[in-house]
């Protein structure tokens, strides 16, 4: 729309625009202000400004409370499966979106009923199967469970982005000689990179984000991600809110800083995935 | 002659199984498939049939259980703290999904007219959507708080009086509601920004042309170019926020009295009655 705002549109707008500003930064301003206080401070003289600003909570956090195991944690959980189901999904969209074959619409369908399908119906029995293969208690187990919302989320957006690119480069491809794989390896992959920097993203802060799978599947100290561990501290009888929000800056900012640098990607990925899918 | 045959063994060596081109390409396409069908088999088909042939049962961890028919769900239905899940999980819904519809649109209109810094507003507006959803709960759990809790520090000092927002049975549905539209509201604003800018401008020139004021407009050109993304954004959405279990976990884990309690809360209680009743007889 290129018309130009009158005086008193601008006014309004802009008021929108700031108290909107307000409502977002304003908790997580106090987040870390928090995260910069002692229990004394905290209680003896509330305040929204910061008074006698200390990293203490982040100390004791990495040294006292070992954070550093629940944050390796994570990341081997969120990055193995991130890799492994940017992998098998990747295959199953090429399938399911250029080649030709029988059952395929059932196989669409399966995935997207797998998606749609609450977690916590699924839990138990997933409880179930998980202890028969004896990975309970095990990172590997939770890798393998996060599978049941990355991998179809995963081949959804990525269905998406093959629908979004065309054909006509690897079938020129292959008349040059190239087989449908090495089309595949060397054109369509290539190509859609954005659709996977987005779709890792995605799985990624997924699996680093969650929380009741991973309170299900994990019971000692040393297998606890950082939202099980979070969850521990808030779940006591005396809240250490200093303490807590220090973890909770910790365990953000890594995500958002990932977000942000991968915004664009994202968002674009989503889109195709969302409106194609 | 022996040259002249050499092509043909090699064609026939990479084309294993005599098949013809068509065939060869559903068979990789069966291959390429197969991982993802089968940990979904395994991870969701069967748990999920296995989880209904279960609520016939009267089974329990390390008992073989018999079929009872609709036994658990009529002793389900009869539980005071399952009429309240059903009634908290649409009213959350409802809520929470009008909200994000009214707001979502509303700043996706704004961030759509021709203001300065569009980027910056639109990054801002990420924010919270960025934020691990434990994160955001737990921060929201913080801010409610009567001691330390920043709402409550205002409110004594603007009112001089203090709420319980997560302790009292009026204030718990509405606070939870406030945080998890707080946190879900930015994924509803990029969606319908991003149908927004892709609405051509000739057709509210045309409008404008014929005299159409900015109701009519947007009732007649924006509403239906963004009509379906609003309706895949407000599905995706609906289902994230049914299956949310962070957002009451953490800030009030179901209670006080169930007045937050929803599905996901409820099943996870459900599992760990379950694990205290296998570890009793051990003991």
């Amino acid at each position: 729309m290129l018309y130009k705002l009158s005086a008193s549109q601008k006014v309004l707008y802009y008021a929108l625009l700031v108290l909107m500003a307000v409502v977002i930064l304003f908790p997580i301003y106090y987040m870390i202000l928090i995260s910069l206080k002692l229990p004394v401070d905290i209680y003896r003289t509330p305040s929204l400004l910061p008074v006698n600003a200390t990293l203490q909570n982040y100390v004791e956090l990495f040294t006292k409370q070992g954070y550093l195991v629940n944050i390796r944690n994570s990341l081997v959980v969120a990055g193995s499966a991130t890799i492994i189901s940017v992998l098998i999904s990747c295959m199953a969209a090429f399938s399911l979106v250029r080649l030709k074959y029988r059952y395929k619409s059932w196989i669409g369908r399966l995935i997207l009923f797998a998606y749609l399908t609450p977690t916590a119906l699924l839990f138990i029995p997933l409880s179930v199967i998980i202890a028969r293969l004896n990975l309970g208690n095990t990172l590997q187990g939770l890798i393998f469970v996060y599978l049941t919302f990355s991998a179809p989320l995963s081949t959804w957006l990525m269905m998406g982005y093959f629908r979004g690119i065309p054909a006509d480069l690897e079938e020129q491809a292959m008349v040059d000689g190239a087989t449908r794989w090495q089309a595949f390896l060397r054109i369509l992959l290539p190509l859609s990179a954005p659709g996977l920097v987005a779709v890792s993203v995605f799985t990624f802060t997924g699996a680093w984000n969650e929380l009741l799978l991973a309170l299900i599947f994990t019971t000692s100290k040393d297998v606890r991600t950082v939202p099980v561990a979070l969850q521990y501290l808030i779940t006591g009888d005396v809240f250490r809110w200093g303490l807590i929000m220090a973890g909770s800056v910790a365990a953000a900012v890594p995500v958002m800083i990932l977000y942000y640098l991968a915004q664009r990607f994202v968002v674009e990925g989503l889109a195709a995935g969302a409106v194609k899918g | 002659m022996a040259e002249q045959a050499t092509p043909v063994t090699q064609r026939q060596k990479s084309n294993l199984l005599n098949l013809d081109l068509s065939q060869r390409a559903s068979l990789l396409g069966y291959v390429l498939v197969a991982p993802v069908v089968i940990c979904l088999l395994i991870l969701v088909v069967y748990p999920f049939f296995y989880a209904i042939w279960i609520s016939f049962t009267n089974r329990t961890v390390g008992g073989v259980g018999d079929f009872i028919g609709l036994g658990n769900y009529l002793y389900l239905f009869k539980l005071p703290s399952f009429q309240a899940t059903i009634q908290n999980t649409i009213v959350m819904v409802v809520v929470v999904q009008s909200l994000k519809l009214i707001f979502g649109l509303g700043i996706a209109l704004l961030l759509n007219q021709p203001i300065k810094a569009r980027q910056f507003w639109r990054g801002l507006v990420l924010l919270p959507w960025a934020m691990p959803a434990f994160v955001a709960f737990i921060t929201w759990k913080l801010l409610y708080a009567s001691e330390g809790g920043a709402f409550n520090m205002i409110l004594i000092q603007v009112a001089d009086i203090r709420l319980d927002f997560l302790s009292t049975k009026a204030l718990a549905m509405p606070s939870v509601i406030l945080a998890t539209f707080w946190r879900g509201f930015p994924f509803w604003v990029i969606s319908i920004l991003a149908a927004l800018q892709n609405v051509s401008p000739e057709l509210y020139e045309a409008a404008a042309i014929d005299g159409a004021n900015a109701w009519q407009r947007f009732q007649h050109v924006t509403l239906p170019s963004i009509l379906h993304v609003i309706l895949v954004v407000l599905l995706l959405s609906t289902i994230w926020t049914t299956n949310s279990f962070e957002n009451v976990w953490l800030m009030t884990q179901g209670g006080p009295f169930d007045a937050t309690m929803t599905f996901p809360v409820l099943a996870y209680y459900g599992l760990q009655s379950l694990q205290i009743a296998r570890l009793l007889p051990s003991r």
